[in-house]
């Protein structure tokens, strides 16, 4: 046996061998309880801004308790990626953060969730003490798997006032017609009408969000997402399609939105410098103003609800976005009485205020007391008048539907604004979800 | 890390080992197995184990949770019946193609120029290699940033960027996806073709000159046929970089406009880390290894590297 196929027998063992460990590795899954840190609760969530007030949670609940909390906060981009990679392993996190809905929703059909009723059977505050039209995103066939923690983020219609002023526009759009107006007033005007971050793709899809909720209600995406796909062929989503439609060849985004983001800066400053009059954003659009331009913020920007669209099944109080963010516990964590005590947490009054002083909208009961020690408590108090009167709170698209999903739907959202496909296309792609 | 993994694999220096000892030298004092040895362990492990990992996952549906479920040819044919699969790797074909048709030219006369003796050489070829220094995320948000349509430069100069939409379109985006590549990659291949220049005998020029051969003729003549060993290396690297290109693709174009730049190393990631689909994500990336596989033979086959035994064309 020569040299050359000695090695290539030997290595096509090796590799072999190798394969075989490896298989064993990845299939082996989730340990049992045992199997985790003694003494130690992690707790991982989305590294932001508002960590902070978790760090002076997680201070608070560790003075008392012999089970300490670690916080593992990873970087925003690539939370979903990492948790999912890491759930069903040794070193899955105890609680985690998440955005409920379609987020949570392969990891009960795994198994991998702690059902949180029995908690709440113990403490009903767990349930009671938060707005039920927020609770429910995390209620997956009838049992509790999140808390809510961090705020909620409604998307509101922002706009620049001095710009709608110079344009003759007095009061924002109410109606879809009266927004079909402005645009032209707008375009008279020579600003866009409306700022898109089309290349981020979400932005474009809050405008799906909320036609298909006013023209058809929220009734044909709950039926799409309990997988009757039918519904996107239906009279009403074409109607909705032929809106979007009507309002992009009206030229109310420009051209050039496919180049914008909004995650680097680009449409907000549009908004900002008075180059466009609207941009439908969450309400996080706030802070990113008051961030790069405090004076516009405080002074020039200004906000309202999604018009109405007249002859349209939907409530026109209902919202779409983000309705909170969640801490769901897994099953296998070894320490589930600390869990739950952790949790408990979240309605404290020191937890409402202090996100509040970041400038986040927690949904408790309890949130609307101290609504004016927000930094800008009119805004504050206008979204939280928003949630809790809405008949109905849309997740966003891309968070109901899981994980999988979300290139599919944006796809087809960036695909149909720019024209490159046609109502047809637009059903085929949701139908093939 | 695939594409330094790869680049690594792909450099001429692997498969010398292998080949035996030219007639008429002495084989004594010459690398052996064992030189190779530490070398190919490290390959098994994180080269060739993963890849018959890839290969086993591709025949299996796993999102990443539970075990993966053996569900056949499945994957394989989703793939075969999906137009954004067969659409990837025509796009990949021509961002190899666009890649190696600009860098080359531009690379081989920056790296003869700065092979030469020329004042102030110096210090422009260390200006011209910056952007080799600058890593890739870095420099795909930077030219993000610099054509944003309304305040960046096509901001500036409407007269030759039109409204600006530069990444909205499909030519536009492919168009700033090809620029920045040569902007990166076009110092790496000039320090290989500065070194390759470099390492010509003068005694040709000197031969050249008496002759009568002008620099033109110098350079058709002499420098071009030497450099032909170090173009195929580097237009091998080149295929391969081209290839597995995808941190530009993710933050300058995330794919669009729809599926415009969607090459198929960016597809691999959308469809394993973005909709937690490892089976078809490891479909894709076996078809990324045959293809770059069957590209790199017919380079060395068309080009007759395999037959050359001199890194000097013609001594």
């Amino acid at each position: 046996m020569n040299n050359r196929t000695w090695m290539s027998r030997s290595l096509a063992g090796t590799a072999v061998m190798m394969l075989g460990l490896t298989l064993a590795g990845c299939g082996g899954g989730g340990g049992d309880a045992s199997s985790r840190p003694e003494n130690e609760l992690h707790v991982a969530v989305y590294g932001d801004a508002s960590n902070k007030v978790e760090e002076a949670m997680v201070a608070k609940f560790n003075e008392t308790s012999d089970v300490k909390v670690v916080l593992d906060t990873i970087p925003g981009a690539d939370y979903q990626t990492k948790l999912q990679t890491i759930i069903d392993t040794d070193s899955a996190p105890d609680v985690f953060f998440n955005w409920g809905g379609g987020s949570i929703a392969n990891f009960v059909k795994a198994d991998l969730l702690l059902p949180l009723d029995d908690f709440i059977e113990e403490d009903p505050q767990l349930k009671d003490a938060f707005l039920p039209s927020v609770f429910e995103t995390a209620q997956i066939d009838g049992k509790s798997y999140g808390v809510p923690m961090r705020g909620t983020q409604p998307v509101m219609l922002f706009n620049n006032s001095e710009v709608l002023k110079q344009a003759g526009i007095d009061a924002p759009p109410a109606t879809w017609d009266e927004l079909l107006e402005d645009v032209e007033k707008l375009k008279a005007a020579g600003v866009t009408p409306i700022a898109l971050g089309g290349a981020d793709q979400w932005p474009t899809q809050m405008w799906f969000q909320y036609v298909f909720d006013r023209v058809a209600g929220e009734s044909l995406f709950q039926a799409a997402l309990d997988g009757d796909t039918e519904v996107w062929d239906s009279e009403e989503s074409r109607e909705a399609l032929g809106k979007l439609r009507e309002l992009i060849d009206a030229g109310a985004f420009g051209t050039n939105f496919d180049s914008v983001k909004f995650t680097d800066g680009g449409s907000p400053t549009l908004l900002s410098s008075g180059r466009a009059g609207f941009e439908l954003m969450g309400s996080w659009a706030y802070a990113t103003h008051l961030d790069a331009n405090p004076e516009f913020a405080e002074n020039v920007l200004s906000y309202s609800e999604f018009p109405e669209i007249e002859g349209g099944k939907g409530d026109p109080h209902n919202l779409a976005g983000n309705t909170n963010n969640f801490y769901s516990v897994h099953k296998d964590t070894r320490y589930p009485e600390e869990a739950a005590e952790f949790l408990k947490l979240m309605y404290s009054d020191e937890f409402v205020q202090e996100q509040i002083a970041i400038g986040n909208l927690p949904t408790t009961t309890n949130t609307e007391e101290f609504l004016d020690e927000a930094s800008n408590p009119e805004y504050a108090k206008y979204q939280f008048d928003l949630v809790k009167n809405a008949p109905h709170f849309q997740l966003s698209w891309d968070q109901a539907y899981p994980p999988e999903a979300t290139v599919t739907i944006h796809t087809a959202v960036s695909q149909f604004f720019s024209g490159q496909i046609d109502e047809d296309g637009f059903i085929k792609a949701m139908q093939s979800l | 890390m695939t594409t330094l993994a790869t680049r690594r694999q792909a450099g001429p220096g692997g498969s010398t080992t292998s080949r035996p000892a030219r007639p008429g030298t002495s084989s004594v004092g010459r690398p052996g197995f064992a030189w190779a040895l530490p070398a190919t362990i490290f390959f098994a492990l994180f080269a060739l184990v993963p890849l018959a990992a890839v290969a086993v996952l591709s025949f299996t549906s796993w999102s990443g949770l539970g075990d993966p479920e053996f569900v056949g040819l499945e994957n394989w044919e989703t793939l075969i019946a999906d137009p954004v699969m067969l659409k990837s790797l025509w796009l990949s074909l021509l961002f190899i193609v666009l890649g190696v048709v600009t860098q080359t030219p531009l690379s081989i006369l920056l790296g003869v120029w700065a092979a030469g003796h020329q004042r102030n050489r110096a210090v422009l070829s260390a200006i011209y290699f910056i952007p080799l220094l600058l890593s890739s995320a870095a420099i795909s948000v930077l030219w993000r940033a610099l054509l944003d349509p309304n305040f960046g430069l096509p901001g500036q100069l409407p007269w030759l960027f039109g409204d600006g939409n530069l990444l909205g379109t499909q030519a536009g985006a492919i168009g700033v996806l090809i620029f920045v590549g040569m902007w990166q990659f076009t110092p790496f291949h000039t320090l290989i073709y500065q070194g390759a220049a470099k390492g010509i005998p003068p005694v040709l020029y000197q031969a050249a000159s008496i002759d009568g051969a002008g620099m033109m003729r110098q350079f058709f003549s002499i420098t071009l046929p030497q450099l032909r060993n170090t173009a195929i290396t580097s237009i091998i690297l080149m295929v391969v970089g081209g290839l597995t290109t995808f941190e530009t693709v993710l933050i300058l174009t995330n794919g669009g406009p729809g599926t415009d730049t969607t090459i198929t190393a960016f597809y691999m990631y959308q469809e394993a880390f973005q909709s937690f689909d490892f089976g078809v994500g490891s479909a894709i990336a076996l078809v990324l290894v045959v293809v770059a596989t069957l590209i790199s033979l017919v380079v060395v086959k068309v080009s007759g590297y395999d037959k050359m035994n001199s890194s000097l064309e013609g001594l």
